[in-house]
């Protein structure tokens, strides 16, 4: 391609970044450092730092991040361990159900959580039939312990992608290390730790990254929890009343600087980069047949986790085929009236085709921008590159709440951007959001693609006399339809799950997008929950494809797409 | 140093039968080699003696010691890498005194010999340099140095020239077979070079198709192969069909599409009768070029092409009723003949040429 062409997508590209992922931020911050006299303070800083309720918040955050990303390692490191070494029955099966819990929206797992472990939940009847608790003193599990809970429901959420990014780390691992260290005479737990997890700690610490960005800065599953106690959901009620209050704009800011700052000391002590591997390996890796008892441990790993896991989900579609389920271990009847009715009801209908509309736009957008992207950066010699690709992998590292926060200050009435508000449709502002925090996947898949794609082919191509641009047409990207796809489906499919900029920044019910709608059934009385279920059980089903659609596409490479 | 004894071993992966049977003697102090195409099972071989993999039947002893069983870690044979393996998060001297500290030799002590064995390659007061900062010499040199510093009852080397230029091949070749005489160490070293085994081996084993099918010093497995295969992957060779007439004095007398040719036949346990169908071996080298017909094994042919290399020339004579070119090597030539298409006649003394069964 043309160099003006290349020039062409950086600076469309680094305007569209500049308007709506630097502008937000920076407005945000911004608000946060102006006064009512409109001086330059930091008033509001020094006045959250003492207000116990704002602090206790922040603290609460810190350790939902922190444990939720040091059980999601617990859980996913003795899996991949485990499979990267042992062939096993079924392992191939196992290996896509263990992916299956990032497909659920937490918070809808919330709901089933809730309905195990409620105080009229499915554990207590079970304790309370068993005689082992008193019927008119049922323990508050959620309650006592409800970051725990929170913890738990995100570490399950979430431990997908350590796995598969430990998995990535320990395939690209020349074996000729860990036999180098048995030759040596270290062995075992030993060779673990001294040879093992050095050398894949990277890819171990992209994933924990992500886990942690993600789950310090959970807004869905607290909210369900009805856990006020953490700053994303202080900061999702501070927008309530946003005119004259300047402390979401201050929590926001802070929760950015607190990512930033956690990522920085995690990369310095965690990420070195001189790990990448030298020489070409010897041997391929062979998998050991497992003995039978190891096969017994391996599969009774992989479905205990997996059982743990869908836990939620199977709640939650007992939920939505439950009649009556009070104070019960299962329900009491079943119907599948709330399905019909999730399908009939205007809220969830309209929600449903909303958020197809969403999120096939925003999928567009980024295939778009994904690939031209991709292009710049992997083919071309244009100076600034690596700055176009770290660009586009920053919303990765940028909480999604701090995000939607920022387009909602944006688009408020009397600021410059208010015109994206199409009469309260928040259609424009929506697509961008979601196509902007999922660039990075398909980036990354198009950019693999492009790698993986030797350039020499589209050469041939215009060597006999095709024009540039039809030759990556004709020849290339067929050749990377298969990457396109995946990393599309994946955009997609978190598209349609998105909560933080679709609780934000749909304010009208006609405009509800599917998460969004969910949320307002849970909030309301009767049969909500229930139908709330029915249409997570809907989107569970649908997404459920696409993720093993995409999983079967991209196999093992599915982890690259998680990494910063 | 062990002496390593081997007795019917079998390796299978899946259906791939990987070693077939193999018995194999390697004397303690040995520089031994294992030679064959790729495929043959060399590395499969030097990997179970290594302990990472667990063969299906068969024994494998160090000294009298069965450790067919024994884990890889406990078996103290040291291995250099085809890729190296060393670990880019240790420096230079932590990968070596890496052994040392599982051996758990007091701190002073592995100081010492880790300093030893890297000015022994070479290397010293480069301790401190991570691995990705050296050249691949070095990073082979490094290799090298950390599995000898824990003096190894056997080392082990897999194909350890493989990523180095031709210069440095050269080189790092008497270096290796230097140190492990020093040290007097048996050492099992893989490779498909055959010039690398033949200028270093003190025995060599070729292997093909899971089973050994010559062992013996380097001349002997080049001037007395005892299979066409030997013969054709240690140098290079014509191999001539033809039919034994008669024998006499030690020699056999065989027809071939060349005329009757006289040669010596050296396989152990095998004379083969009149009638037998076999295969002639001659060395381009052991051939030279006439333009009469000379008294004894005289093999007409056209010549082809004709090559000259300064030290040797090269020449390929068509003959008739034999598919492919004779080749003839001559040492020191005067003269290169140059007469294309021109009959001219080959010999070779009947010393020279190695009959061999059919296969």
């Amino acid at each position: 391609m043309s160099r003006r062409v290349s020039i062409f997508i950086y600076v469309i590209t680094a305007v569209f970044f500049a308007f709506f992922f630097a502008y937000p931020i920076g407005h945000t911050v911004k608000e946060a450092f102006i006064g009512a006299d409109g001086g330059i303070t930091i008033g509001y800083f020094v006045e959250l730092f003492q207000n116990p309720i704002y602090v206790e918040g922040l603290i609460n955050s810190f350790y939902m991040g922190l444990f939720t990303t040091i059980l999601a390692l617990a859980i996913a490191l003795p899996l991949a361990l485990l499979s990267n070494r042992w062939q096993f029955p079924g392992k191939s099966l196992l290996n896509s159900l263990i992916l299956v819990p990032l497909i659920l929206p937490p918070f809808v797992g919330a709901l089933g959580v809730r309905q195990f472990l409620g105080q009229s939940g499915v554990l207590n009847s079970f304790l309370i039939d068993l005689g082992m608790m008193e019927a008119n003193a049922p323990f508050d599990w959620l309650g006592e312990g409800r970051l725990f809970g929170i913890v738990i429901m995100n570490a399950l959420h979430l431990y997908p992608i350590a796995y598969l990014n430990i998995s990535a780390a320990l395939a690209n691992l020349d074996p000729a290390m860990d036999e180098a260290a048995e030759n040596m005479g270290c062995h075992g737990i030993r060779r673990l730790f001294r040879i093992t997890f050095p050398l894949i700690m990277p890819g171990m610490f992209a994933g924990a990254t992500i886990i942690f960005i993600w789950s310090f800065t959970e807004l869905g599953v607290p909210l369900i929890f009805d856990f006020s106690r953490v700053t994303s959901v202080q900061i999702f009620e501070g927008i309530k009343d946003l005119s004259g209050n300047p402390f979401p704009y201050a929590l926001v800011v802070v929760m950015l600087v607190a990512t930033v700052m956690f990522y920085l000391i995690g990369k310095a002590l965690f990420g070195r980069e001189n790990m990448a591997s030298s020489g070409r390996a010897s041997t391929g890796r062979v998998l050991q047949k497992a003995s039978p008892l190891v096969a017994t441990v391996c599969i009774g790993a992989f479905m205990l986790v997996t059982g743990i896991a869908v836990l939620p989900h199977i709640g939650v579609v007992l939920l939505s085929l439950s009649n009556d389920w009070y104070q019960t271990i299962l329900p009491t009847a079943l119907t599948g009236q709330h399905y019909t009715d999730a399908l009939g009801h205007p809220l969830t209908l309209n929600s449903i085709g909303n958020s197809l509309k969403y999120a096939s736009l925003a999928t567009g957008l980024d295939l778009v921008l994904g690939v031209a992207v991709a292009y710049v950066v992997v083919r071309t010699k244009l100076p600034g590159r690596q700055l176009l690709d770290a660009m586009a992998m920053l919303p990765l590292a940028v909480p999604g709440l701090v995000l939607a926060f920022g387009y909602l200050a944006m688009t408020r009435e009397g600021q410059p951007f208010d015109f994206l508000i199409l009469g309260e449709n928040p259609i424009v502002i929506l697509v961008i959001a979601y196509s902007i925090r999922r660039l990075p996947y398909v980036v990354r898949s198009a950019a693999a693609g492009f790698q993986q794609t030797s350039v020499s082919l589209e050469e041939a191509a215009q060597n006999l006399g095709c024009h540039p641009i039809k030759a990556m047409g004709k020849v290339t990207l067929p050749l990377i339809t298969a990457n396109l796809i995946a990393g599309g489906l994946l955009a997609f499919s978190f598209a349609m799950l998105e909560v933080s900029d679709s609780l934000i920044l749909a304010e009208q019910q006609q405009h509800f997008p599917i998460t969004k709608a969910i949320y307002a059934l849970i909030s309301s009385l009767g049969t909500g929950p229930n139908l709330a279920s029915a249409l997570g059980v809907w989107a569970m089903v649908f997404l459920a494809i696409t993720i093993v659609g995409a999983g079967l596409i991209l196999g093992r490479k599915l982890g690259a797409l998680f990494r910063v | 140093m062990v002496s390593i004894r081997i007795r019917g071993l079998v390796k299978r992966f899946g259906d791939v039968v990987a070693l077939d049977h193999l018995d194999l003697d390697i004397e303690a102090g040995e520089l031994f080699f294992l030679l064959g195409p790729s495929g043959c099972g060399k590395t499969t071989l030097l990997r179970s003696i290594a302990g990472f993999h667990i063969p299906e039947a068969g024994e494998i002893s160090f000294d009298k010691q069965d450790v067919t069983k024994v884990p890889p870690h406990k078996r103290e044979t040291a291995m250099m890498f085809q890729s190296y393996a060393l670990w880019p998060h240790l420096n230079v001297f932590k990968n070596v005194a890496f052994g040392l500290e599982e051996r758990r030799v007091r701190k002073p002590e592995i100081k010492r010999r880790v300093e030893g064995a890297l000015a022994m390659v070479k290397m010293q007061g480069l301790g401190n340099r991570k691995i990705n900062e050296l050249s691949g010499g070095q990073q082979q040199r490094v290799a090298l140095a950390r599995a000898l510093v824990v003096r190894p009852r056997c080392l082990m080397l897999d194909e350890p020239l493989s990523n180095l230029d031709a210069k440095l091949r050269i080189e790092m070749r008497s270096e290796i077979r230097r140190i492990c005489k020093d040290f007097g160490l048996t050492a099992i070293y893989v490779t498909h070079d055959q010039k690398e085994a033949l200028s270093m081996a003190d025995r060599m084993a070729i292997l093909d198709g899971g089973k050994i099918a010559q062992i013996g010093t380097p001349e002997e497995v080049y001037r007395r192969p005892q299979t066409a295969l030997v013969a054709g992957f240690v140098g290079e060779t014509n191999l001539i069909p033809g039919t034994v007439q008669f024998e006499s004095n030690d020699h056999l007398y065989v027809s071939t599409p060349l005329g009757d040719i006289v040669g010596q036949c050296s396989v152990p346990n095998w004379s083969p009768e009149p009638n037998e169908k076999v295969i002639l071996s001659v060395r381009p080298e052991c051939l030279s070029i006439h333009t009469t017909p000379p008294v004894q094994n005289a093999m007409k042919g056209y010549l082809k092409e004709s090559i000259y290399l300064g030290e040797t020339a090269q020449y390929s004579l068509l003959a008739e009723g034999l598919d492919e070119l004779i080749h003839i090597s001559e040492l020191n030539p005067r003269r290169v003949i140059r007469e294309t298409n021109e009959p001219f006649f080959a010999t070779a003394r009947p010393e020279d040429i190695v009959i061999l069964p059919a296969p």
